[in-house]
């Protein structure tokens, strides 16, 4: 699903990813751990094609990161749902309009989306809510929002940044649940937190990360 | 699905910048009329070039002590010029009438004179090949020298005059249409890129999710047309509206009673162009603002 071979990335001459290599496979779950400043965010932004290595190869579902032009970005995103800690909804726009946005951006036809979206918001049981607009919700709410939309065109990959940062230790429970669900359901999962108690919940392989380089793999496939 | 949501989008940023909206169309309907004012100004100049240039005579005036079968000789003459395609025979007591009636104040004039003192003329309509100068002035030169005329008039000088403003006009239009043309893009793509900075944030989240530029672009570039066209729209109901005025105003004056047809026109046409030129201005200035979202990596 999304090898790396010798990855290196540098901000001003500052190394925030240092010769870093290894695979994930289809339908794994990999913590990725470490301090803030380790390379956790570059490393994701990498997967989602918003940074470029310096050197080394990304290979995302067989697709070279490096080589991808920029046209063919959107359509590596389509395959993915990405959840940011700061959430990135849209907050004039109501629960329902924010999640159905990836199913009208691919050209979903309304009644399919329209149960899509409904079933994800049963599944993150916020469909009570749909009429309302996210920027009215609390934060445990907007990351649920969040989490469906990432799900709502049941991606193949999920990828998910600090998804508890903004949440209190309660609500961190709730949502680390909901990825181990969507896990359940066969999704790979790459998520970059540096909470000890969310590496533990989620029981998935553990890459930590520190100055740029893996200082540990435990529980690889291979 | 998401034409509808195209659509809203483009109408939910009009709403949301409604203030730089409506400067832009204040603006862009500003320079529009300007644009249509100078238009208005040369297509009427032409119209009239062309009616006036259709309505060129020469006047033959005749020796007064010439006799029939002089003038008789004349008119042969002229019938095998092959410039003149009609000629008509005015006499002095026609001529007379004709200058009473045209200039009834100053006929006052001719009364305490003795006798007729206008003379009598053939009046010769040309060919609309033989309208330049040259053929014009080689024609009357021929015509003077034969016997029994005394002075040959016509009035090609002021018409050749108008087709030279008209000329100037053309260059105008260009230099002057693009001036404006460049200050309506500015104007829009000023708005649009405002309208942009406002959504900085829903771009990248759409981004996030796999929007595709064109997709991020698309109501921007609705945006721009719609206000361009409103802006041309504007443009077209001042104009006409001043227009309307203006020739109510001469109609009423009765300068022009009898020559209605060099009354100052309004082209149905003009009315299109402004409107469409106001759309593809838009179109043009949002593209130009939005270019930046179809390439950036991020």
């Amino acid at each position: 699903m999304i090898q790396l071979f010798h990855v290196s990335k540098f901000y001003d001459r500052c190394t925030a990813l240092d010769d870093i290599s290894f695979r994930i496979d289809k339908g794994e779950c990999v913590i990725l751990t470490g301090p803030s400043g380790a390379g956790k965010t570059t490393l994701l932004k990498m997967v989602f094609g918003a940074e470029l290595p310096d050197a080394g190869q990304i290979l995302v579902q067989n697709r070279n990161i490096a080589r991808l032009r920029g046209g063919a970005i959107p359509y590596l995103r389509r395959t993915m749902g990405i959840v940011l800690q700061n959430f990135q909804l849209l907050p004039k726009k109501t629960v329902y309009e924010n999640v159905v946005l990836p199913l009208i951006i691919q050209g979903v036809k309304r009644r399919e989306a329209r149960k899509r979206v409904m079933d994800v918001l049963k599944a993150v049981s916020m469909d009570h809510k749909r009429t309302i607009r996210t920027g009215v919700l609390s934060a445990g709410e907007q990351q649920r929002i969040c989490i469906a939309r990432a799900i709502v065109n049941s991606p193949i990959l999920l990828l998910a940044d600090e998804p508890t940062g903004n949440l209190d230790a309660e609500l961190a429970v709730e949502i680390v649940e909901l990825f181990k669900r969507i896990y359940a359901q066969g999704t790979t999962i790459l998520l970059a937190t540096h909470n000890q108690r969310v590496v533990e919940q989620m029981n998935g392989r553990v890459v930590h990360l520190q100055a740029g380089q893996v200082v540990s793999d435990e529980g690889a496939t291979s | 699905m998401r034409l509808l949501y195209l659509l809203r989008e483009a109408m939910t940023n009009l709403h949301a910048n409604r203030g730089n909206v409506m400067i832009g169309i204040v603006t862009t309907a500003f320079t529009l009329v300007c644009f249509g004012v100078f238009l208005l100004l040369y297509l009427n100049i032409k119209n009239l070039t062309g009616t006036l240039q259709g309505d060129i005579e020469v006047i033959v005036y005749l020796d007064p002590e010439a006799s029939e079968q002089v003038v008789s000789l004349v008119q042969k003459r002229l019938r095998t010029e092959p410039a003149a395609v009609a000629l008509t025979f005015v006499s002095k007591e026609q001529a007379l009438r004709e200058f009473s009636e045209q200039f009834p104040e100053e006929s006052l004039l001719l009364e305490g004179m003795e006798g007729n003192p206008l003379p009598a003329s053939l009046v010769v309509n040309l060919s609309p090949r033989f309208l330049d100068t040259e053929s014009l002035g080689a024609f009357a030169e021929r015509v003077k020298q034969l016997p029994g005329v005394t002075h040959v008039a016509y009035s090609q000088d002021w018409v050749d005059t108008l087709a030279l403003v008209v000329s100037y006009f053309e260059l105008g239009a260009v230099v002057i249409g693009t001036i404006l043309a460049v200050a309506t893009v500015t104007i829009i793509a000023n708005t649009i890129r405002l309208s942009l900075h406002t959504r900085k944030e829903e771009i990248e989240i759409l981004r996030l999710i796999g929007a595709t530029g064109a997709f991020i672009a698309i109501p921007y570039v609705i945006e721009g047309m719609i206000l361009g066209a409103v802006g041309g729209g504007l443009s077209l109901a001042l104009l006409k509206g001043v227009f309307e005025f203006f020739r109510l105003e001469l109609n009423a004056s009765g300068w022009f009673v009898g020559m209605e047809h060099i009354l100052p026109v309004f082209p149905r046409e003009v009315s299109f162009l402004l409107v469409m030129t106001g759309l593809l201005l838009g179109c043009g200035s949002s593209v130009l603002s939005v270019f930046g979202l179809m390439k950036v990596r991020n």
